[in-house]
């Protein structure tokens, strides 16, 4: 470092400033919208106001537009007085090996900037933000399409001189403030900015605008950053755990007495889910069909495997069981719970009213479901025949929150006592039996193709068209794969049952398993 | 317009040894009014929509000086504007974006280049190559060389910047051309600081007008003038414009100890280069370099003495040019070829012939061009092995990650008025079959990415439905065109619509009617109703339409999907023949919300009733099928783990961005997909009606064993 010697016109006594054989490199990756630019400011202006060189600049691209997007910021940390005319050369292109502060607004753009060689151990600090908005393929797959970021966070941990990781969007909404105003913070935090905090707390007043919940978020964001937080826990779960108790009664002493202590919360579970969906003898009903699976996998070593083969069964079954018709929609949307949930979901006071209007479109189909079935079987066929099923479904804007819009939902929930005579009861339980006559099959094979029919069960879900055709590629699955296989003498089903499933939950048309079956059936 | 910029406007009046601190593009328009300029103009787009922007929040500031502001149709009329300049002493400049806006100007371009120029004029040209473009990749290069306009590409800090616009004015009086200034993203965004001068009034201006209309038939563009016009460009201008870069030392010369090697390199991409050096350990962070460069702010035309200055002697050079053809590296080699200098020259083989230079690029071109020329007394192995080192942590970040993170596109905003309409197109097809997609330039070409995946082909801006005459009689099905209201008056209104009408095409264009040029930052059109100064234009698509002839015209909200479904379908369908158009009506929600916002915060304030409205999922009743993204792709429809252990899937989730567009109830509607969705009313300042019926509601359904009344009691 070359010294040299410069007289401040504030003091008295001369002072002596180092110069810096190198500015300062921040790169900020943000999404669209999120105001990074102001970010960008704030850090900007900061760096003038205590004099320093500073330049940044942007590829702000489509900005708006909830793209991925970048600031580029490089500050010189000292004064252009002191530099008796020299002055640094500043870039314009964040370089990789480079950069001091990484900062990430959110969890795969850690990622990606990982990925682009711009955190390096050497040198960068990296403050990421944990929490996920998802990008549109991760939300548009018919299954589960999120990325895992686990290696994300190995990554950042192993590539950067230090990570600081936090869930920001969580620290931003307790303080009421916006994601950028806590990264602000984090940075100040980390000890990596040449800027004073009260000058950046002070840039922040003179924005003008939210100033005290931006000023709470920034130093949330600078105490956890300043404390080296790196907390990833708070990422949300990709898969629910909560244990449920059953009621004392019958049931719940069964399924103590007969179920091993691994499988008991899934259970539970399963068996609270079918009494409050139909009543007691249904999950009599669940728990008759998951005896067998639970003895197979007894006795098939499932101690060792955590009885995984008993979990996934009574998962499949309970949710297949308590299958989304039009009673159980009109149930859930007149449960005790439900308008207190939507007004705190809406952060409504407590004095102001809440309206809400539910989108229901029942047609053919939903009528059927709670007809007898000599009543709905030539209806359903016709309509089938003449492409009609679609054709009678009537929208309606539901005011659930209302007395008739209440009442109406209130009545057709009543309808549980009859969905056992109804058309769609009929239909479900018998794809169901079905379906667990080729899980038994399939686990007298081997406990792995066991698992992948089990899995087959999660084609069967939605509403109206889509429903039909996941019930239908099962049907299709059983009848032209599982069945003929489990009848002869079947090589790698397993193998084949998961491609044929996989390509059900490709594309919502179904070429993929048109294709997929034709090589499989060929075979 | 989607951003104000009155604030920074106002350091528009910094006078002579004032700091200015701001964006580039501010700049540039400072360096405008201190050069004095009669006339600007221009057409937006990315990434100079922020210099019409400005000039438009400058217009006091303009009519203090009498300068006039043009926010022209769109690039080919900015260019005419430029017209100007030939007979009379009037300095002008006039902006648009890239290749793509030159293209669109060319015809102007050419004509005025020919002619030449008495007053200075000026051509501001924001680059849209590389990263964050978003635009076919092409160099101006080619258009300053073909049409012989100087072609400026200054060091990208605001003092050169600024430099550059005052001394290309003298550039362009200098030798009677029109001069385009290049500049990239990064330099259009760039935040920085300089010293101003005080504005400068034109000589002639709105505020001292012209009185002698000047003819000169040698100015005009028909034989023989035209032959003579091409003569002087070469035999008067070129010489004339030499001698003033020589002179006013626009190129410069950066020593350099060890100088049997050297670096040639356009203006833009000075910085990263130095940066690069300084990595390698080669230069200092002030640009102090231990091997010459030499920094060419004028690109076009290239100065060959001064190559053959700075090549001699030098065993080797390296040219750092960014894009292709390599046009400054041929022209190199026969500089060097003609005075019978060997230096090697280096350039597209150590260094990308397409594709934009970047820190990395720069990086390992230099680092090769060290490696295999040896310059005396560098240490070629440090050298390599910094940039081993560097390329070596890319190569374990991506061992770490594994796959590649999703890519994040851009697309619709929250509520955006244009992603119904595809979600009805795709609606339609299930119905109709596929059906080929004329696309054209604006928000809705986000409709070719996920989850729409709509439109086959983009040939350019306004160009949807011209672009659909040639396939459109090959297709048993009808094809579909889209326009934006922007695209419309820009050349829609002619090339496609009368077009199709003259030719009897049987066709469907949809067009987008938003308000404005909303991919570019909300500028005003026509249609807007108001232009850039805010004054009634009383102009509108329907009667254009009707004028050239149009008789099939349907208006549907963008937000009523059914209705879009079936009108559309009727028109995919119908045994009418010839041009049917739809209006999509639908204000841009980004100016929407940036009216209601305050108007909404105000009126709570204040006590007024105000409804907040928000859509919601009732995560017991999704499935996790997520076909409502896949209809929609909004950015505050999003998913999140389900609660329930039952399913494994995530489950759709409306976050706190949304808008209330409504979209999701019609899609559930019209695609009958699933009653999850609901949406919620919550009314702030209630009225005493409003509290009495509630308070009656809660009643009721707490009776019927529904909601407690315990969650806040209404007075």
């Amino acid at each position: 470092m070359s010294v040299i010697e410069q007289t401040d016109t504030s003091a008295q006594t001369p002072v002596v400033t180092e110069i810096p054989e190198a500015p300062v490199s921040i790169l900020i990756a943000a999404l669209g919208g999120e105001g990074g630019g102001l970010l960008t400011d704030w850090v900007v202006s900061a760096a003038e106001q205590e004099g320093f060189i500073v330049q940044s600049t942007s590829i702000p691209g489509l900005a708006q537009r909830t793209g991925a997007t970048t600031y580029f910021v490089e500050i010189f940390p000292t004064s252009a007085s002191a530099l008796n005319g020299r002055l640094p050369v500043l870039t314009l292109l964040p370089n990789p090996g480079d950069i001091d502060i990484m900062v990430a607004s959110e969890l795969l753009e850690a990622g990606r900037a990982i990925q682009n060689g711009f955190i390096t151990p050497d040198k960068t600090t990296l403050i990421a933000s944990t929490h996920r908005v998802y990008a549109t393929i991760e939300k548009a797959a018919m299954g589960d399409g999120r990325t895992d970021t686990t290696r994300i966070i190995a990554a950042a941990g192993e590539m950067s001189r230090e990570a600081i990781l936090f869930d920001m969007g969580k620290v931003a909404l307790e303080s009421g403030s916006v994601i950028n105003s806590v990264l602000l913070g984090a940075m100040a935090g980390s000890g990596r900015l040449p800027m004073k905090r009260e000058t950046l707390e002070g840039v922040i007043r003179e924005g003008g605008i939210a100033v005290e919940n931006n000023l709470q978020g920034f130093a949330a964001g600078f105490d956890l950053a300043s404390a080296k937080t790196s907390d990833i826990s708070s990422s949300e779960p990709r898969t629910a755990h909560k244990t449920t108790v059953l009621s004392p009664g019958a049931l719940a002493e069964r399924v103590d007495r007969e179920y091993p202590g691994p499988a008991l919360a899934m259970v539970n579970e399963g068996v609270a889910r079918l009494i409050e969906y139909q009543d007691a003898a249904y999950a009599g009903l669940f728990l008759d069909r998951l005896d067998p699976v639970r003895d197979f996998d007894q006795a098939n070593g499932g101690e060792d495997s955590g009885f995984e083969i008993t979990i996934e069964a009574a998962r499949a079954l309970a949710h297949w069981m308590a299958y989304e018709d039009v009673i159980r929609v009109a149930d859930l949307k007149t449960r005790p719970d439900r308008l207190p949930r939507i007004r705190s979901d809406l952060k409504a006071g407590p004095d102001e009213p809440v309206v809400v209007i539910d989108f229901l479109k029942p047609g053919l189909e939903e009528f059927c479901s709670i007809m007898p079935g000599f009543i709905a079987r030539p209806l359903i066929g016709w309509a089938t025949r003449n492409n009609k099923l679609d054709s009678f479904n009537f929208g309606l804007h539901v005011t659930t929150s209302g007395v008739f819009g209440y009442s109406m939902m209130r009545f057709l929930a009543k309808l549980k006592g009859i969905r056992r005579i109804g058309h769609r009861y009929a239909s479900e339980q018998a794809l169901i039996e079905r379906w667990l006559l080729s899980v038994k099959g399939a686990l007298n094979l081997d406990r792995h193709t066991g698992m992948e029919v089990i899995a087959c069960a999660r084609l069967v879900k939605g509403y109206g068209e889509t429903h039909r055709r996941g019930s239908s590629n099962l049907a299709r699955i059983l009848g032209e794969l599982i069945e003929p296989a489990l009848a002869g003498s079947p090589t790698a089903l397993a193998d084949q049952v998961s491609k044929a499933r996989n390509s059900a939950l490709a594309d919502s048309s179904c070429a993929e398993l048109d294709s997929t079956m034709a090589t499989l059936i060929t075979k | 317009m989607e951003r104000s910029f009155k604030k920074e406007v106002q350091s528009l009046r910094l006078g002579d040894g004032d700091t200015f601190h701001g964006e580039g593009i501010l700049a540039v328009t400072k360096a405008l009014l201190q050069s004095g300029v009669s006339y600007v103009g221009g057409y937006q787009g990315a990434p100079i929509s922020h210099l019409m922007d400005v000039l438009a929040d400058a217009q006091g500031i303009l009519d203090e000086l009498g300068v006039h502001l043009e926010t022209c149709a769109n690039e080919a009329g900015a260019a005419a504007m430029l017209g100007a300049s030939i007979n009379y002493p009037l300095r002008g400049a006039v902006t648009w974006k890239a290749t793509v806006g030159t293209n669109v100007a060319s015809d102007a371009l050419s004509n005025l280049a020919s002619a030449g120029v008495k007053g200075g004029a000026l051509i501001v040209v924001g680059e849209d190559y590389g990263e964050g473009a978003s635009i076919i990749q092409e160099r101006s290069h080619a258009f300053a060389m073909k049409s012989q306009i100087w072609l400026l590409d200054p060091r990208p800090n605001l003092t050169t910047i600024v430099d550059m616009v005052e001394q290309g004015f003298q550039l362009s009086e200098a030798s009677s051309t029109p001069v385009m200034l290049e500049l990239r993203i990064r330099a259009c965004h760039v935040r920085g600081s300089f010293e101003t001068k005080a504005n400068r009034q034109p000589e002639f201006s709105r505020r001292n007008v012209l009185e002698n209309p000047d003819f000169d038939y040698g100015k005009i563009c028909l034989p023989p003038s035209t032959y003579a016009q091409e003569k002087q460009k070469i035999d008067v201008r070129l010489p004339a414009a030499l001698d003033f870069i020589r002179e006013h030392q626009l190129n410069e010369f950066f020593d350099g100890d060890k100088d049997d090697v050297g670096i040639i390199v356009q203006g833009g991409h000075y910085n990263g280069v130095v940066r690069a050096l300084q990595q390698l350990g080669l230069a200092n962070v002030f640009g102090e370099s231990q091997i010459p460069i030499y920094v060419l702010n004028v690109t076009y035309p290239l100065v060959p003495d001064e190559f053959v200055q700075f090549c001699a002697g030098k065993k080797a050079v390296l040219i750092v040019e960014e894009g292709q053809p390599d046009f400054i590296e041929q022209a190199a080699h026969s500089y060097l070829r003609k005075a019978d200098i060997n230096t090697t020259i280096v350039g597209k083989d150590v260094l990308p012939m397409a594709g934009e230079y970047v820190a990395a690029v720069l990086q390992e071109g230099i680092a090769k061009f060290v490696e295999g020329t040896q310059p005396a007394g560098v240490d070629t192995s440090t050298v390599v092995d910094t940039v081993a080192r560097i390329s070596g942590y890319k190569a374990k970040a991506a061992e770490l990650l594994g796959e590649p993170v999703p890519p994040r596109p851009p697309g619709f905003c929250v509520g955006c008025p244009e992603r119904p309409v595809f979600s009805a197109m795709k609606l339609v097809e299930q119905e109709t079959g596929p059906f080929h997609v004329s696309a054209d330039i604006g928000c809705h070409t986000f409709s070719t990415l996920p989850p729409f995946n709509m439109g086959n082909t983009v040939l350019g801006y306004g160009l949807g439905l011209a672009s659909s005459t040639g396939v459109g009689p090959n297709f048993g099905n009808r094809v579909v065109s889209i326009m934006g209201d922007g695209g419309f008056w820009h050349n829609g209104l002619t090339t496609g619509v009368a077009n199709a009408i003259f030719n009897k095409d049987d066709s469907v264009l949809m067009i987008f009617n938003n308000g404005y040029t909303s991919a570019t930052g909300a500028q005003h059109i026509p249609s807007t109703g108001t232009n850039a100064r805010l004054e009634p234009t009383g102009q509108d698509i329907v009667s254009a339409l009707k004028g050239v002839g149009v008789k099939w015209i349907k208006r549907v909200r963008t937000y009523h999907v059914s209705e879009m479904r079936k009108v559309l379908g009727d028109a995919m369908t119908t045994k009418e023949g010839g041009l049917k158009v739809i209006i999509a009506d639908g204000e841009c929600m980004l100016a929407v919300q940036r009216k209601k916002k305050p108007v909404d915060r105000k009126a709570v304030a204040d006590g007024d009733r105000v409804v907040r409205s928000r859509f919601g999922v009732d995560e017991a009743c999704c499935t996790g099928d997520h076909s409502c993204v896949r209809l929609s792709g909004c950015p505050s429809l999003t998913i999140k783990s389900s609660g329930d252990p039952l399913k494994s899937d995530p489950v759709a989730h409306v976050d706190e961005g949304c808008v209330a567009c409504g979209l999701c109830g019609e899609n559930a509607h019209a695609a009958t997909l699933c009653p999850s969705f609901y949406r919620a009313d919550v009314v702030q300042n209630p009225t005493a009606f409003d509290r009495m019926v509630e308070r009656w509601r809660r009643r009721y359904i707490s009776w019927l064993g529904g909601s407690a009344p315990a969650t806040g009691d209404v007075a």
